[in-house]
């Protein structure tokens, strides 16, 4: 192979004696070819990640534009000193736990449901994925003022049943649940169509034999269905646990955070540092840990998931 | 090579048609998107090419509820406007920062400007020692805004009616504000912009606690947990919980469609009711056992330390709040020069409210109080967010909420 290569290039010098080789010239072109990317990528994104570290190891206000070197001071004040960096981790966690799996399980029982050929199931997995097209902000002034308190839509629903429902969006113990409720069902609808495609792609060889063994329908779906799911209900928690983290517009749009910081979560908490305080260093670090965050999490998952295969 | 001389050319030529075009323009920032405010605005603008016949002004309105955290990413992004509205919780911060010019070279040196004219009380937050960081365009006192025709119908006497026989105390407040709510269905009491419980906390407790006698702050004590404050906000959660006379926390009900038969608002709010299609009025906030004691809403021109045209922009200020332009703008924005607001012009300036209404406007400029500023407003009021939402709880302990309020900004006072 190498002495292939060898006789190659010493016929190509006595033609014409390039000063590159092939394979050099090739590899121009192809850099070349590629320098856009490459060149957004590093002025757009690796550029600002790397921006985020050097701040984060700054005390640095915006309005005075005085920048201080301070070290890891931010990540110990985050960590060690302040407590709201424990009770905002805190609300994350719970919106993650609560929307998670809420999410993923109602979007595989509309994909169960809708999968199937039948008349209107196109309208249907329409009406449920149109929320995810919806624009953020619509969906939050909708159900601010489905949610308000004694005269709103959905109280007034309830007390025709006698129920006297809370004031949703205002009562420490319900903001919570408000806000999850309404963020998964405005993008169960992104999950549903995955877990549609990914039932379409099970071959109906498996169902049909399994069948004839004897197998009833839940044993079907239990032995069949949802093992042959596994590598799509990965790819979606993955993604949903790291969408639940990063959430921000929905929170912005319907609570603010409130009430008494009920649902104040890490990417509310980081703009309001960064950009009502102004205080960009310490915004930094806190962008640096939901990060690591983030990452851990999605490392953790990827490791059940291989072990459980 | 031709298609490279044609490039050359018509470059020239887009140049020498760009050039006398690039004569100054003044980039100017507003919180306003109203039409008659913009006119007004651009009016000043045109006034102006009398003595600076090549300037241009551009004004741009940034919404009030992000106007200063855009204003500062402007700054801090090296994009800064000449010149803009600063509000007044922003000014200490702003000033402290170093980012605003000292405009007393420019006003002293203007001719007939006559800076001895302004109020000394209203200059207070703009200046330190001989220096001027900004120039208040508006001292506006909060007032209430009434729907006569809900009044009516209830049968009762106006706020106005019962301030000029001194019955408007917060105690009466409190009763019409039952009464209207039980004769019309809707509420009687709204806060301002429906906001009291979210970005306008101050603009909601600070009449009632000042009317009561007491502060927020003052000289760095935290002064919501004090009896009168603590009896202020008493009354109003009653209103809110037992009378159910104001909207409450989750709620709509908006004063300018009708849906609340009073409000707290300034002036410039007047420009609204025109299309709000009942008739209403203007009266002086609610005495307290503290007497009268009206809260005041100041705005002030500013010119940016960071700006490239920063000599030129100082003049324009100086134009826009000289005593012709301040008399102009009085019709929404009350002024802070005596000569304005002392001269007859003043109570006929707005052709919205008749001159008996903007006397309450007068008088309470004369008696009144700037709400708190602080160097550290925002995280104050970031603070005091989650323990004020404690408070608007059906349950709350009043006192022990307040008192949680203290304990959360006092050490940043």
């Amino acid at each position: 192979m190498a002495d292939e290569g060898k006789t190659l290039r010493t016929a190509a010098r006595e033609r014409r004696a390039p000063r590159l080789t092939l394979a050099m010239r090739e590899a121009m072109e192809a850099w070349l070819f590629i320098s856009p990317t490459v060149a957004g990528f590093l002025v757009f994104f690796a550029g600002p990640l790397v921006a985020v570290v050097l701040y984060s190891l700054t005390e640095w206000n915006l309005l005075t534009q005085q920048m201080t070197y301070v070290g890891l001071a931010n990540y110990r004040d985050a960590l060690f000193d302040n407590p709201d960096f424990w009770h905002v981790a805190r609300n994350s966690a719970i919106f993650a736990v609560g929307l998670v799996p809420f999410n993923m399980a109602l979007a595989l029982a509309l994909a169960l449901g809708l999968s199937g050929r039948f008349r209107g199931v196109i309208f249907f997995r329409t009406v449920f994925f149109a929320p995810v097209v919806t624009s953020a902000a619509a969906w939050a002034i909708v159900w601010k003022f489905l949610l308000q308190g004694e005269s709103g839509f959905v109280n007034q629903i309830l007390a025709t049943v006698g129920i006297a429902g809370p004031n949703w969006l205002r009562d420490p113990n319900w903001a919570m649940f408000a806000v999850i409720f309404t963020r998964v069902i405005k993008m169960v609808g992104l999950n549903m169509i995955l877990y549609i495609a990914a039932l379409q792609a099970i071959p109906r060889d498996y169902e049909e034999a399994a069948r004839l063994e004897g197998a009833s329908g839940w044993q079907v779906f239990r032995w069949i269905t949802w093992p042959l799911l596994g590598p799509t209900t990965l790819v979606i928690m993955v993604i949903t646990t790291i969408g639940s983290f990063k959430v921000f517009d929905h929170i912005y749009l319907m609570t603010g955070g409130g009430p008494e910081n009920g649902t104040l979560v890490l990417a509310f908490y980081i703009y309001e540092q960064g950009f009502k305080f102004f205080n960009v260093g310490y915004a930094s670090a806190l962008a640096i840990l939901m990060f690591a965050i983030v990452m851990a999490l999605t490392v953790v998952q990827l490791l059940v998931r291989r072990r459980d295969t | 090579m031709k298609a490279l001389k044609q490039l050359l050319a018509a470059t020239c030529v887009a140049a020498a048609i760009a050039l006398p075009a690039a004569a100054a323009e003044l980039r100017f920032t507003i919180w306003t998107g109203n039409e008659a405010h913009l006119q007004m605005l651009n009016g000043f603008a045109n006034s102006f090419k009398a003595t600076h016949p090549d300037v241009t002004v551009k004004f741009e309105t940034i919404p009030p509820d992000s106007y200063t955290q855009k204003l500062t990413i402007q700054l801090a992004g090296g994009n800064a406007p000449d010149a803009g509205w600063l509000m007044e919780d922003a000014a200490p911060t702003f000033a402290n920062a170093g980012v605003l010019e000292d405009l007393a070279p420019t006003l002293n040196a203007a001719k007939d400007y006559d800076f001895a004219d302004f109020s000394k009380p209203a200059l207070g937050l703009w200046t330190a020692g001989a220096k001027v960081f900004g120039v208040p365009f508006s001292t506006s006192p909060f007032v209430i805004f009434f729907n006569k025709d809900m009044f009516d119908k209830a049968g009762l006497e106006d706020p106005l009616a019962l301030a000029a026989k001194g019955q408007w105390n917060m105690a009466k407040f409190q009763d019409v504000a039952r009464r209207l709510t039980a004769a019309n269905g809707k509420f009687g009491f709204e806060f301002k912009d429906g906001q009291g419980y979210d970005s306008r906390i101050m603009h909601a407790l600070m009449p009632p606690i000042r009317a009561y006698g007491g502060d927020v702050w003052a000289n760095r004590q935290c002064g919501f947990d004090t009896p009168q404050a603590v009896a202020a906000v008493k009354q109003l959660h009653d209103m809110v919980y037992k009378d159910k006379s104001i909207v409450p926390p989750g709620e709509k009900g908006d004063y300018f469609s009708g849906n609340a038969a009073m409000t707290i608002n300034q002036i410039s709010r007047a420009s609204l009711m025109p299309k709000a299609g009942f008739n209403w009025g203007i009266a002086p906030l609610p005495a307290g056992p503290a007497g009268e004691s009206p809260v005041i809403g100041q705005a002030g021109i500013v010119v940016f330390a960071a700006g490239k045209q920063k000599k030129l922009a100082a003049e324009f200020v100086a134009h826009m709040t000289n005593k012709t332009n301040v008399a102009i703008a009085a019709q929404f924005f009350p002024p802070a020069r005596n000569s304005v607001l002392s001269g007859a012009g003043f109570l006929d300036s707005n052709k919205l409210i008749p001159a008996a209404q903007m006397k309450v406007v007068a008088d309470a400029i004369a008696k009144g109080k700037v709400l708190p500023s602080h160097d550290k407003s925002p995280q104050i009021v970031a603070a005091m967010k989650p323990r004020v939402d404690a408070l608007w709880r059906a349950d709350a302990n009043v006192e022990n909420a307040l008192k949680a309020v203290c304990t959360a900004i006092r050490p940043l006072l």
